[in-house]
């Protein structure tokens, strides 16, 4: 299963993808922005893509209403480092399916990829 | 609020509201967990998404919780959105909501109150090294056994996270004994 994590933190997008090797899943393409991602997503079509909610260029918001426009059943979890009601709700109003509070761990992330899988 | 709990305020005023959107962490109410780690991220997201988030069983009511600290309670409400539940602060500094790292014997009686007054509960405990470092670590490992006998007979689950830096093996050992272990 093809998983692309969008954050433009290097060293995130770095524990973050050896946090989804760990727990099984070793297809992992990364994006630094929006327009990184839009690419990526494009070539790759990744079932699951990781965004966090700010990014330099467009919002995480934009872009999952970008992937989502693109293909309708790609999975989209929300990332932020702080929880906010506003931005949360307005991640899943732009559909994604699950949020998860950076940084993450092997137990959180399993959860949400079992739950969105099925 | 008062130290100490009332009945009626451990009930649904002190539910949380749509912080997270799915339960990610599976606690056994009557369990308690441990969490090797520093800083306490796992601990204050296990803790977070439990109390706002549905039981995964498909129970009807959201688990009420405490949080004892020793970040401050307006970070820590604005860093995970807390708005309901009380959040102490262990602090050398007067003030409501402010538990003196000494003061062992009313932190393990709000504790323990809190596990029998509540039905299904989460207390998250942080802040241990800090209360080893104001009291000897005998005092405070009894004060932890106590809590954990009461939450063993309730509905509530404990989470206490300890950075492994900060005891050596035994230490770590004896507060390990009668906890699961968390990640």
């Amino acid at each position: 299963m093809k998983i692309l994590v969008v954050d433009d933190s290097g060293a995130f997008r770095r524990v973050l993808t050896e946090l989804l090797v760990r727990a099984g899943f070793h297809d992992v393409i990364e994006a630094g922005d929006f327009k990184e991602a839009i690419s990526a997503f494009k070539e790759s079509r990744p079932k699951f893509t990781f965004v966090d909610m700010i990014l330099p260029d467009k919002s995480g918001v934009d872009l999952t209403k970008e992937i989502l426009a693109m293909s309708p059943d790609a999975v989209v979890i929300a990332m932020s480092s702080i929880i906010n009601k506003r931005m949360i709700q307005q991640s899943l109003e732009a559909g994604a399916k699950d949020f998860l509070l950076k940084p993450t761990n092997e137990i959180a992330l399993s959860s949400v990829i079992t739950m969105w899988s099925e | 609020m008062g130290l100490f709990f009332k009945k009626s305020r451990s009930g649904s005023s002190q539910k949380e509201s749509r912080l997270s959107v799915s339960r990610k962490y599976d606690l056994k109410p009557g369990r308690s967990y441990i969490v090797q780690e520093s800083p306490p991220h796992m601990s204050f997201d296990a803790f977070v998404n439990i109390v706002s988030t549905n039981p995964v069983a498909g129970g009807a009511g959201k688990t009420v919780g405490l949080a004892v600290t020793r970040q401050h309670p307006e970070i820590v409400r604005e860093k995970y959105g807390l708005e309901e539940t009380p959040v102490y602060w262990l602090a050398t500094r007067a003030g409501d909501k402010v538990i003196s790292p000494t003061n062992l014997g009313i932190l393990a009686h709000m504790l323990v109150k809190f596990a029998e007054d509540t039905s299904d509960g989460i207390i998250l405990l942080d802040g241990i090294e800090y209360l080893v470092s104001n009291n000897d670590f005998t005092k405070v490992l009894r004060m932890v056994d106590q809590v954990n006998d009461h939450i063993t007979q309730s509905g509530c689950r404990l989470i206490l996270p300890v950075d492994p830096r900060a005891f050596d093996p035994k230490e770590l050992a004896l507060l390990m004994r009668n906890m699961d272990k968390l990640a």
